[in-house]
């Protein structure tokens, strides 16, 4: 509705190239990838978890922090995921947004991988809960730049260069430029082969900082609660 | 008999940190930070065998549940070392955490919104347990424990020994070799109390698990253990056998023990008081 009331304003058919309808096809896409990338349940659980002690119950046992939350955390979003790719789909059939079908599996594919890497990010957050009180402070702050990097609210076209550049190829686009522009027809697939590789050089690099966090925590924790 | 726990000089300090009330004193703490160093564990040299059941007593902040976290792998110790049935605990190896159980009186373990029955099955996938041996394990600890038809109710709706039971099936599931118990009876009435002592004897008849448990009811520490560990302000001031001790205090305290008068809870009441005194006459005197 905001790009459209822009374009109505200006009186102008077209705003950096892009018309009315990939306006409305990319609000449509990239507020849907948003909502399905965004960690905050899990987060804020995680980070209630180290605070409180319940972590305890999950210490003892041969099962890793990270990997107890991912599951719950991908079981969650995929069927999430599943029900709610049918609003973005009806809604672009029904103003005729441009959308390609058969390019979803692969979209599909790297929001899985995204939420790996979402994943591990907000696992980063929770370690600071060894460090410090109200570590859910991070939380908004975190998911704010996320939904300016990613290019949810606006897309990463419009920003200026060399910002837009180092965007397109971090880790970020994907979570909604890089699928949406894909599904809409805009990139071909190079650059979504691109987007996966990026995605997991993402997390090897948070999954390292996270290991360091968590070892780092686990040297200071002194087993609250128990 | 193999020793499965050995600690040597075992020892655990916690950093605190002390402000003054209010809005303004919070602000100063953001440079100004006083910190206190709290020794909760003092060095501590112990070895435990295989099946062994030792009973740890002492006051509340003696240090009891410190050296419970350190053995179970919950927290990493200050000093010294510790091996769990040859591992360091807090390393928190797999191999090394399919063999040990912590049970945490009045701290659920189980997952608060599913029956018991569904945290036993996930437990038994954790614990990469064989699906219908473990189920036949959960239903049988079920009906020693009398509590078969609550198998299927949330944890949250049951009441605090039904949950208790719960856990205590939770615990024993993947059979355990060393179990953790921190005051599995806490809590509890009176008959919910005997019905899991003569359950955790009963088990440990069958099982032959190593077991520390603390507790502050004596009646659990006089029924299930052999060997007792009293703590008193971080360090261990009584290590022996239960008859030891009784024989120890008689002389030590001038008492009959075996005198209808006198209980076992009354004794450890009495040397707590006199090694208390013992500490005080020790410490020099202000000019």
């Amino acid at each position: 509705m905001l790009w459209m009331a822009l374009l109505t304003g200006m009186k102008m058919n077209s705003l950096g190239g892009f018309g009315r309808e990939y306006y409305l096809a990319y609000s449509l896409w990239a507020t849907f990838m948003g909502r399905i990338t965004t960690n905050w349940m899990y987060e804020f659980t995680m980070l209630e978890d180290i605070d409180s002690g319940r972590v305890n119950s999950i210490l003892v046992r041969p099962i890793s922090f990270y990997e107890y939350y991912l599951s719950q955390f991908l079981g969650y979003k995929l069927v999430t995921a599943g029900i709610s790719f049918v609003l973005p789909i009806a809604a672009c059939l029904v103003f005729h947004a441009p959308m390609h079908l058969e390019r979803l599996p692969l979209m599909f594919m790297l929001l899985v991988v995204y939420l790996v890497f979402t994943h591990t990010l907000s696992f980063c957050i929770a370690c600071m809960a060894f460090f410090m009180n109200r570590a859910q402070s991070l939380t908004g702050f975190k998911n704010l730049m996320l939904w300016v990097l990613a290019g949810e609210m606006i897309p990463l076209d419009l920003y200026p260069e060399p910002l837009r550049t180092w965007l397109i190829h971090s880790p970020f686009a994907s979570g909604a430029y890089i699928p949406v522009g894909y599904v809409t027809g805009r990139f071909g697939h190079s650059l979504m082969l691109q987007s996966f590789v990026s995605v997991a050089v993402g997390i090897l690099v948070m999954s390292a900082v996270a290991r360091t966090l968590w070892a780092l925590g686990m040297r200071s924790y002194s087993g609250t609660g128990a | 008999m193999s020793i499965v726990i050995e600690t040597r000089e075992l020892s655990r300090s916690y950093k605190t940190y002390r402000r003054e009330e209010g809005g303004w004193n919070a602000f100063k703490g953001f440079f100004n930070r006083k910190t206190e160093v709290k020794t909760a564990l003092k060095t501590t040299t112990l070895n435990i065998e295989h099946g062994q059941i030792v009973g740890l007593v002492g006051a509340n902040g003696a240090g009891k549940t410190t050296l419970l976290k350190i053995l179970s792998g919950l927290i990493y110790p200050s000093g010294g070392e510790a091996l769990v049935l040859g591992f360091k605990p807090y390393e928190r190896k797999s191999e090394f955490l399919r063999q040990i159980s912590i049970l945490l009186g009045q701290k659920a373990q189980l997952w608060w919104d599913l029956p018991a029955a569904d945290s036993f099955g996930l437990l038994t996938s954790i614990y990469s347990l064989d699906p219908q041996q473990a189920k036949r394990d959960w239903l049988g600890l079920a009906e020693k424990l009398n509590c078969v038809d609550q198998l299927h109710v949330q944890l949250r709706r049951l009441s605090l020994g039904e949950r208790m039971k719960m856990e205590i099936i939770g615990s024993l599931l993947h059979r355990p070799k060393i179990l953790f118990l921190d005051e599995p009876t806490i809590g509890l009435d009176v008959l919910a109390q005997k019905t899991i002592r003569t359950f955790l004897n009963s088990y440990v008849e069958e099982h032959k698990p190593t077991i520390i448990l603390t507790s502050h009811y004596m009646d659990d520490i006089s029924t299930l253990a052999d060997r007792l560990l009293l703590i008193s302000q971080g360090a261990i001031v009584y290590d022996g056998a239960m008859e030891d001790f009784i024989t120890h205090a008689e002389k030590n305290l001038n008492l009959d023990i075996k005198s209808e008068e006198t209980d076992f809870e009354a004794v450890i009441h009495k040397f707590f008081e006199k090694e208390s005194r013992r500490s005080q006459t020790r410490r020099p005197q202000p000019n």
